[in-house]
């Protein structure tokens, strides 16, 4: 891939985080040419700005003195042509560093997603995916927006300054040192205020976004407010926050437009020095008009510049905060170790628990752990998980694709520790179908295949006809390319699963876990999904978290969960037969009761009872 | 008057009932913009000064004064100018704003956003700055103009053939600038849908990395990662070259006016028609002109955006008079708190029977209509209205409720026809909890209360009665804990569970749950159920196809496609719904249950 990924593979102990110019460094090195270009062009735009005055100081002297009309003409000439070759420098090496910037935090995102991907639950489950983003690609922006903007603004303007400043001290020491003399008086004044304007900045931001965080939650809830008779209330409480608002809006822009005002007072300042300095020179005959007038072209010229390095210097803060930020994240490393060099076989896979127990890391509840839990499946063999919610049914599943790793005891896949295989192979052998389908913004393709070009349209038409998703599929005018909501927004229930079971199909996995859809389905649907299911499960072992007593029927062995326990296991017929068990005594209530549909949840509170 | 009205008209409607602060802004920034004319006379005056010529009337030291007096002057009005503007600015936007979210809480007629809730954020933003962005142009317009007309005097009064000379590359920056614009515009749009594509699959990627990690998917995500990240790239470079294309021509245009000014100027110094502070004055006044001019390019473009801006807001409104936006409303803003909130409640009107006659719903946009639904609740009854999904389960309780406009039917409260359901099915007559219920980013006690004074033993027995009491208790801060924004702190069953108690703290006749069941599992659902009949008389309408609240009922309904297809006690219906029964049935034709979901 990237050579900043190959740099960070090689170097995978180092932990401690880099700083702005560690990753400055790390990913604009491979840009060098590039960076130097840019400084080229910008050094010779300088060269020409600072030119322009000079220009028109001749031109005036010359008016006023006797050179030929012709060589003003040439002067003129001479300063449309500088003005112009200026600006076309400026916007090329605008450009360049724009692209220098997109390519190097272009590599700096792939490389943290990569990272970021990799961390195991445990980081994850602590994040929000809007967290993520922020972290990814608004600390990473804030970098971008520094290489092209601030690297232009910032070191053009410093060289204009340094440029102008050295032009004037050469015109006459007494106007060189009182344009120095205001430079940095404006540099110091204006990074002071600008920094006393950024709670102002923080508290507009602040007052907006509680704004339109109300109006789009209140417009989420629109139905529940108006249904429950709200809305007076509701715009009753618009009433403060928008009071609020505009208080703190006025506020800021008060407190802003100090920044703004004191700059133009600075300029005012620097006026009255600057002209009444060249005044006073032009009086005791030591400057001409044309170097007065130069001299005021200059002051504008200087103003600019210090104004945008004072703004980007903020900006700089920015950017080092958010690069502090990224290199902490990849200094993060996965509380899960990097997999084994094993592979596990093709085909149905064993699955063997030994004595294994499980604690969340981040989590102090103590329920959800699981106790010394062993079983063993064959190949082939389907396993009917059942317990109450929070009894360890879902935690027992993530093991097996190392979503977390045991605290002690082991999982193995025929045969192989979990541990010892590696990781992509492992996840690779193994599908999930959770009740929460997850699906993408993208094309019914992408959905399918996880973006993974390498499958072809008739192996994904293939399945999609198997798992009885064709008929829908011919009602889409785009075929595999219509687009799917995120969320899957419009799907329904039934084809939303049916969509992820043709990608744990098309993966053709050894051993399929199987969270069982249940409440958000009607019955119809659910009869729907049985057949596409059976057709799934066909030639592989399987785990069914199941809800309905119904599925349960069809599976080989049981395993019955409490308090991160096994209570019972053993295989289906075996149990049903013995009358004592409770998965026969959890079925007989489950018949007197008339509960064929009640869900295994509830009769997992039936066997407790019975216990 | 519409919203397609012109939005001159609309704006200056908008404008005029804040006439003072309009006219005290404008004053302030005509001033403000108009002033650096003089700044120009004065540098104009200190070097004609300064070279010795005989028409200065005054020494240089006192044109530089007056120069920075000048400057000095702005520097003072532009302190009142923002604080004013600053007023005028929130009052415009807040006013449009408050308009937009009442006309949706408050008025009668169904509500029905036109596209997804934080889409609508957008138009409550954008397009309300839109609107406020042209009265700013407004406000901005006189001082510009006054510049532009004054420095333009000015300038051919001192030489009107430089001047006019000089103009055409002015006129060619607007001319081009008119012609990038929309090519920026459309550059900009590129590369901010492009960003969002980036962010969105990061969002969708962290949001659903359990499913990543365990099809053990992350090489192909990150392909697709780089691909969009490489369009975002291309996208945004074009942008820059646009913008820095667009920066050259504003920039260049005013330094070939100012080589015209040279060009020219060289033979006419010679000649004496032309002086050193002429010139001074010229490359003075000259930038100030072409920004002015660029302003009213600007400020026509924002015309067509203040346009669009008004249709949109039109649309997010629906049926409402375009008078209810820009109307009068009293915002208070000055003052730092508001008046005491009183609830009030409409006229309580016992319920003894609900009949709904014929009741039918069809929209284009819509995955299931209704098509002549008719029952009946009577007093202390239990109803539950079942089907399949997409049979129209959910719309038939929002268009009862007047959420969505009905296409026919007669919905009567005690034999009197409801002619406005939306405004009518609010407490103490109903109260409803939607199927996937939204709680809002405040205490817990706010979100359940809605305003109403209530006790902490009236709380605590709707969250009892809505089995919330328990995890409530185990909250470290009860019912002062932030909920976070859409309730998120909370889990999705807690949400439902909390949604029931704010029903049922609304004490309404008439209780209408939509499918409460989804996160509830079979036991805390009966809780619930258990908990609500043991108070006494309730009547309930509920959307279901939970055992526990199918043999409650006292009425089964039964919808396929929009129909009644059964009505009766569950042994009546059980029938024509055979997937609900004890024995199985066979499977309904697979492209019935395959159906768009509700």
């Amino acid at each position: 891939m990237s050579t900043a990924t190959a740099a960070r593979r090689a170097n995978p102990t180092n932990t401690k985080p880099l700083g702005l110019f560690g990753i400055l460094v790390r990913y604009l090195a491979p840009q060098k040419w590039m960076a130097l270009l840019m400084t080229a062009l910008l050094l010779a735009a300088t060269g020409l700005q600072v030119l322009v005055p000079q220009l028109l100081r001749r031109f005036i002297d010359g008016a006023m003195s006797s050179v030929p009309t012709g060589t003003l003409m040439n002067i003129a000439l001479l300063f449309i042509g500088v003005a112009l070759l200026t600006q076309v420098l400026n916007a090329a090496a605008t450009y360049v560093a724009a692209s220098v910037g997109w390519t190097a935090t272009n590599l700096l995102r792939q490389d943290l997603t990569e990272h970021t991907l990799g961390l195991d639950m445990s980081f994850h489950n602590s994040r929000t995916s809007g967290e993520m983003i922020e972290r990814i690609d608004g600390d990473v922006t804030s970098l971008s927006n520094f290489l092209s903007v601030f690297t232009v603004r910032v070191l053009g303007g410093v060289l204009l300054v340094i440029g102008v400043l050295i032009a004037l001290w050469f015109e006459n020491p007494l106007i060189g040192a009182a344009l120095t003399a205001f430079a940095v008086v404006e540099l110091v004044v204006l990074s002071l205020t600008r920094k006393a304007g950024v709670p102002a900045s923080n508290l507009e931001r602040e007052a907006n976004a509680k704004l339109f965080g109300f109006i789009e939650e209140r417009l989420q809830g629109l139905d529940d407010l108006r249904g429950n008779g709200a809305g007076a209330y509701t715009l009753h409480r618009f009433g403060n926050v928008m009071r609020t608002a505009y208080h703190d809006t006025r506020r800021a822009w008060m407190l802003r437009s100090v920044v703004w005002l004191s700059s133009y007072g600075l300029f005012v300042i620097g006026m009255a020095v600057t002209v009444g300095t060249s005044i006073y020179l032009v009086g005791q005959a030591a400057i001409t008009v044309g170097a007065a007038y130069m001299t005021f072209q200059y002051l504008l010229m200087v103003h600019e510049p210090i104004e945008q390095i004072t703004q980007q210097l903020q900006e700089l803060q920015k950017a080092a905060a958010g690069m502090t930020r990224v290199g902490e994240l990849f200094a993060t490393r996965s509380a899960l170790p990097p997999g084994g060099s094993a592979s596990v076989p093709d085909g149905a896979l064993g699955v063997r628990f030994d004595n294994v127990s499980f604690h969340y890391l981040d989590v102090d509840d103590s329920q959800l752990t699981l106790k010394n839990v062993s079983f063993e499946l064959a190949p082939g063999d389907r396993l009917g998980l059942l317990g109450r919610t929070g009894s360890g049914k879902t935690t027992l599943t993530r093991l097996l694709f190392r979503l977390y790793d045991p605290s002690s005891g082991t999982v193995s896949l025929s045969g192989v520790d979990a541990r010892d295989v590696d990781l992509n192979q492992l996840r690779s052998r193994i599908g999930l179908v959770t009740q929460d389908v997850q699906l993408f913004r993208g094309t019914v393709r992408d959905n399918l295949t996880f973006f993974d070009p390498g499958v072809s349209d008739q192996q994904i038409l293939d399945v999609v006809h198997l798992m009885g998703l064709g008929d829908w599929l011919a009602l889409q005018e785009q075929g595999l390319d219509t687009i799917i909501d995120s969320g899957g927004r419009n799907l329904s229930a039934g084809e939303a699963q049916l969509i992820a079971f043709a990608r744990v199909f098309l993966k053709d996995p050894g051993l399929i876990v199987l969270d069982e859809p249940s409440s958000r389905l009607d019955p119809a649907s659910e009869r729907q999904l049985e057949v596409a299911l059976e057709r799934l499960l066909h030639g592989r072992t399987a785990i069914i978290i199941a809800h309905r007593l119904e599925t349960v029927e069809r599976v080989d062995r049981i395993l019955v969960m409490g308090n991160g326990q096994v209570v019972e296991s053993g295989s289906r017929a075996a149990l049903a037969a013995d009358p004592d068990s409770r998965y026969a005594r959890l079925r007989a209530a489950a018949l007197t009761l008339d509960m064929n549909v009640a869900t295994a949840e509830r009769g997992a509170d039936i066997l407790e009872e019975l216990a | 008057m519409n919203f397609s009205s012109n939005p001159l008209k609309l704006t200056m409607k908008l404008v005029r009932q804040r006439n003072s602060l309009f006219i005290i802004t404008s004053a302030y920034f005509l001033v403000i913009h108009a002033l650096p004319v003089l700044t120009g006379v004065f540098m104009g005056g200190l070097f004609d000064a300064l070279s010795g010529s005989q028409t200065a009337a005054l020494s240089p030291w006192a044109f530089l004064a007056l120069g920075l007096a000048t400057d000095v002057a702005r520097i003072g009005l532009f302190i009142g100018g923002i604080r004013t503007w600053a007023s005028y600015w929130m009052e415009i936007t807040l006013h449009l704003r408050s308009s937009v979210l009442g006309y949706l809480l408050t008025a009668a007629g169904s509500r029905r956003l036109p596209d997804s809730p934080s889409e609508s954020v957008t138009r409550f933003r954008d397009d309300v700055n839109d609107i406020g962005e042209y009265v700013e142009n407004w406000v901005d317009f006189w001082g510009l103009a006054a510049y532009a007309v004054v420095a333009l005097a000015i300038m051919l009064y001192v030489n009107a053939v430089m001047t006019l000379v000089a103009c055409i590359p002015l006129v060619v920056m607007l001319f081009m600038s008119n012609v990038l614009r929309p090519y920026i515009r459309r550059a900009r749009r590129r590369a901010r849908e492009a960003t969002s594509r980036v962010t969105d699959f990061l969002g969708e990627t962290f949001g659903s990395v359990q499913a990543v990690q365990a099809a053990g998917g992350e090489r192909a995500v990150l392909g697709r990662f780089e691909s969009l990240n490489a369009t975002r790239k291309g996208a945004a470079l074009n942008d820059t070259l646009l913008t820095e294309l667009f920066r050259s021509v504003s920039g260049n245009m005013v330094n070939v006016a100012m080589g015209i000014v040279l060009l020219m100027g060289a033979s006419a110094l010679r000649l004496g028609t032309f002086t050193v502070g002429d010139f001074a004055l010229f490359v003075t006044l000259l930038p100030r002109l072409t920004y002015s001019m660029s302003f009213m390019g600007l400020m026509f473009v924002q015309h067509k955006r203040t346009s669009v801006a008004f249709e949109r807001l039109g649309r997010l409104m629906v049926d409402a008079p375009v008078e209810e936006l820009i109307t009068p409303r009293e915002l208070n803003l000055e003052l730092r708190e508001g008046r005491p909130y009183e609830h009030r409640t409409p006229q309580r009107r016992p319920l003894e029977l609900l009949e709904v006659e014929n009741l039918s719903y069809s929209h284009p946009d819509a995955a299931e209509g209704l098509a002549g639904v008719s029952f009946t609740v009577r007093r202390g009854e239990f109803v539950v209205v079942t089907g399949r999904i997409g049979s129209g389960k959910t719309t038939l309780l929002r268009v009862l409720l007047g959420m969505l406009p009905k296409s026919g039917g007669t919905v009567a409260w005690n034999g009197e026809e409801v002619t406005d359901p939306a405004a009518f099915f609010v407490p103490p007559r109903s109260a409803y909890t939607s199927q996937v219920p939204r709680l809002f980013s405040d205490s817990l006690r706010e979100n359940v209360a809605l305003g109403q004074q209530l006790t902490d033993a009236e709380i605590g027995h709707a969250l009892d009665l809505a089995v919330l009491g328990p995890d409530v208790a185990a909250m470290r801060q009860g019912l002062e804990t932030e909920v976070g924004a859409r309730g998120v702190r909370l889990s999705g069953g807690q949400v439902q569970r909390a949604a029931a108690a704010r029903m049922l703290l609304q004490d309404a006749d008439l209780l209408v749950f939509d499918d409460i069941s989804s996160a509830l599992d079979v036991e805390t659902e009966r809780r619930l159920w258990d908990g609500l009949f043991s108070g006494g008389a309730v009547t309930c309408l509920v959307v279901s196809h939970r055992r526990a609240a199918l043999e409650r009922a006292d009425r089964v309904i039964v919808l396929d496609e929009g129909r009644v297809v059964a009505q009766g006690s569950l042994l009546d219906v059980l029938p024509v719904m055979p997937e609900l029964g004890p024995a199985a049935g066979t499977p309904p034709p697979a492209e019935r249950a395959v159906r768009a979901g509700d």
